[in-house]
């Protein structure tokens, strides 16, 4: 089939994330202009003067724009977390939610803010992460040999039972309102995302995000398997490994922020893949941008589509990403 | 030391869930030479060869090409010294052709680095070797079981290996696949190419081998010269038929006919 150039898809997504992201700060209840939008950002840089009030400030600075930032920061580490996984499993169902790392994150992280320890936020999450990605690769290969649909099933379980936790944890610990924490922990919600937020996803996405992004090299050698990625000089275990680790942290500091945040690791690398073919060097970085625009789209529905009231992100995602799922299910019925 | 010995392998020990299944396996091949190794099944080839190639290390052991430890060099300067084509190769990825073969690229760019024109001389080369440049953009899934033999092995070339090991090349084939897959075997030999393939087809390995190492039970039973190792009292007892070494009328080849024991 004919593919698109990946430059030109890297272009026109660094683009469209521009443009999403300024246009998204403008939408809300609080009717502010575009260029009212930039202009405050500006002053808050250092350039000019607001031309907003300060509560209309607020909105924009305190609000709007982090918010977003933290959408396309979750977005792109999200993406990129699904692409890796699918190459390194060898698993096109792998997602950081569908196996589970999502809800095990959510647990950790929940666990630590009960215990009043914030500040080990995204390293609980981390934890809870790979602990729940250990767990659910164990009990798959405890099936049998392990296959796609062995490991879903095995992220199932394993992220059923995280998600009990969290949600026990919460009923039995949160005095105030419950149900909205277990929501926006179980199904992802942005609405806390500030700028400590920002902060945490942009280090993980340079920090991390970035230098997974020069593997795709390595990850193409995996698509016949570990004997012949062995046989071209790559050192699989530690490749292995050390990919599956770094998309735990990536996939840790994301639901620390902003929850379990389901589909998106899943369907953004299928779509890219579609428009530019499997190979990972174009395809972690436009999955990762892709990614990004996505969320903050996703996120800009979510909150305003029934405004004044607001629903958890993760149910747009849900609703865009499980027919997708499904027809991935279909299209794959002879070798599962 | 870089010399000009061929493959050599000393003491192989393979262990895999507690099960030997390679016993004190002494084996060389010589340098520019297309040998064979067969064996029935079980016998333990397909082990040896991932040994041979450190893409399953052995339990212990040694093994040596061109004076060259195989075994304790870094990853990537022995992917560029040996390549290995394993039976079978599946993916579920829509790689095209061309990128399979460019995978073979990789032990000589570093990670980040854009593709070279050398590199992508090489890949043109390789296809062109196999008869499969016109299948450049076609979708490695959508081939034949021979067309993607040749691709794994166009993929092979493009390591630029001195040594080739192939598991079972011929498997699934069809016979004029199969044929064409040893003309370019030996055709490569010709070219300064080790190679070493496990076969099952006796008659493949008589007409196209130099040498021939069989293995049965995990261990060396005869190496050597093809036609003074595959006699028939060689293959009577080492998988239990009834062999009649015969003649090919047109090559001058032995063939080989088989007869229940």
């Amino acid at each position: 089939m004919a593919r698109v150039s990946p430059l030109a898809l890297g272009s026109a997504l660094a683009i469209a994330l521009l443009v999403s992201i300024t246009v998204a700060v403008t939408i809300g209840p609080a009717d502010i202009r575009f260029d009212e939008v930039w202009r405050s950002i500006a002053s808050h840089l250092g350039i000019g003067v607001s031309p907003l009030s300060e509560l209309r400030d607020g909105i924009v600075w305190q609000l709007r724009l982090p918010r977003v930032l933290t959408a396309a920061a979750v977005g792109a580490g999200l993406a990129l977390s699904g692409a890796v996984m699918q190459a390194i499993t060898r698993n096109p169902l792998a997602d950081p939610y569908l196996l589970g790392l999502s809800s095990g994150a959510a647990l950790g992280a929940v666990s630590v803010l009960l215990l009043g320890a914030a500040v080990l936020l995204p390293l609980a999450a981390f934890i809870g992460a790979l602990l729940a990605l250990t767990l659910t690769l164990l009990l798959a290969g405890s099936l049998g040999a392990i296959t796609p649909s062995r490991t879903v099933l095995a992220g199932i379980a394993v992220s059923a039972l995280a998600s009990a936790i969290t949600s026990f944890v919460i009923f039995w610990s949160v005095t105030g309102d419950s149900y909205r924490e277990v929501l926006s922990w179980l199904l992802g919600s942005l609405s806390g995302a500030r700028w400590p937020a920002v902060g945490i996803t942009m280090v993980a996405i340079i920090v991390i995000g970035i230098p997974v992004m020069l593997t795709g090299r390595l990850l193409d050698s995996f698509a016949f398997g570990d004997v012949q990625a062995a046989s071209l000089g790559v050192n699989v275990s530690a490749t292995r490994w050390g990919l599956l680790a770094a998309s735990a942290l990536v996939t840790g500091a994301m639901v620390s922020v902003s929850g379990s945040i389901g589909f998106v690791g899943l369907i953004l690398p299928h779509a890219v893949r579609l428009l530019v073919g499997p190979g990972h060097r174009a395809l972690l970085p436009l999955s990762a941008l892709l990614g990004a625009v996505f969320l903050v789209w996703a996120d800009t529905l979510a909150r305003t589509l029934f405004d004044p009231r607001e629903i958890p992100v993760g149910i747009v995602t849900a609703m865009i990403g499980a027919p997708i799922f499904a027809f991935l299910l279909t299209r794959r019925k002879s070798s599962t | 030391m870089s010399d000009n010995s061929g493959l050599a392998a000393e003491r192989i020990h393979v262990t895999t869930d507690g099960t030997l299944l390679i016993d004190n396996v002494d084996c060389t091949v010589a340098r520019g030479s297309l040998s064979a190794l067969v064996g029935p099944n079980g016998a333990g080839k397909s082990t040896l060869l991932r040994a041979l190639t450190a893409v399953q290390a052995p339990a212990s052991g040694s093994v040596t090409f061109g004076g060259h430890d195989l075994l304790g060099m870094p990853r990537r300067q022995r992917a560029r010294l040996a390549a290995f084509v394993e039976q079978d190769a599946t993916t579920d990825s829509a790689l095209t052709v061309g990128m399979v073969v460019a995978l073979g690229r990789l032990p000589h760019h570093s990670l980040w680095e854009a593709d070279s024109p050398e590199s992508a001389a090489i890949v043109t080369a390789s296809l062109e070797t196999v008869e499969m440049t016109t299948f450049r953009e076609r979708e490695f899934q959508s081939l034949s079981g021979g067309e993607k033999q040749r691709v794994m092995l166009a993929r092979a070339l493009a390591q630029q290996p001195q040594l080739l090991t192939l598991d079972e090349p011929t498997n699934h084939l069809d016979i004029a696949a199969q044929l064409a897959v040893l003309e370019l075997l030996s055709s490569l030999r010709d070219t300064g190419v080790t190679v070493l393939a496990a076969l099952h087809d006796l008659s493949l390995a008589a007409s196209y081998c130099d040498h021939v190492i069989v293995l049965s039970h995990g261990t060396v039973v005869a190496a050597g010269a093809t036609e003074s190792v595959l006699t028939e009292e060689l293959i009577a007892d080492v998988y239990g038929v009834t062999a009649s070494i015969l003649r090919n009328p047109i090559t001058g080849k032995p063939v080989i006919g088989f007869s229940p024991a």
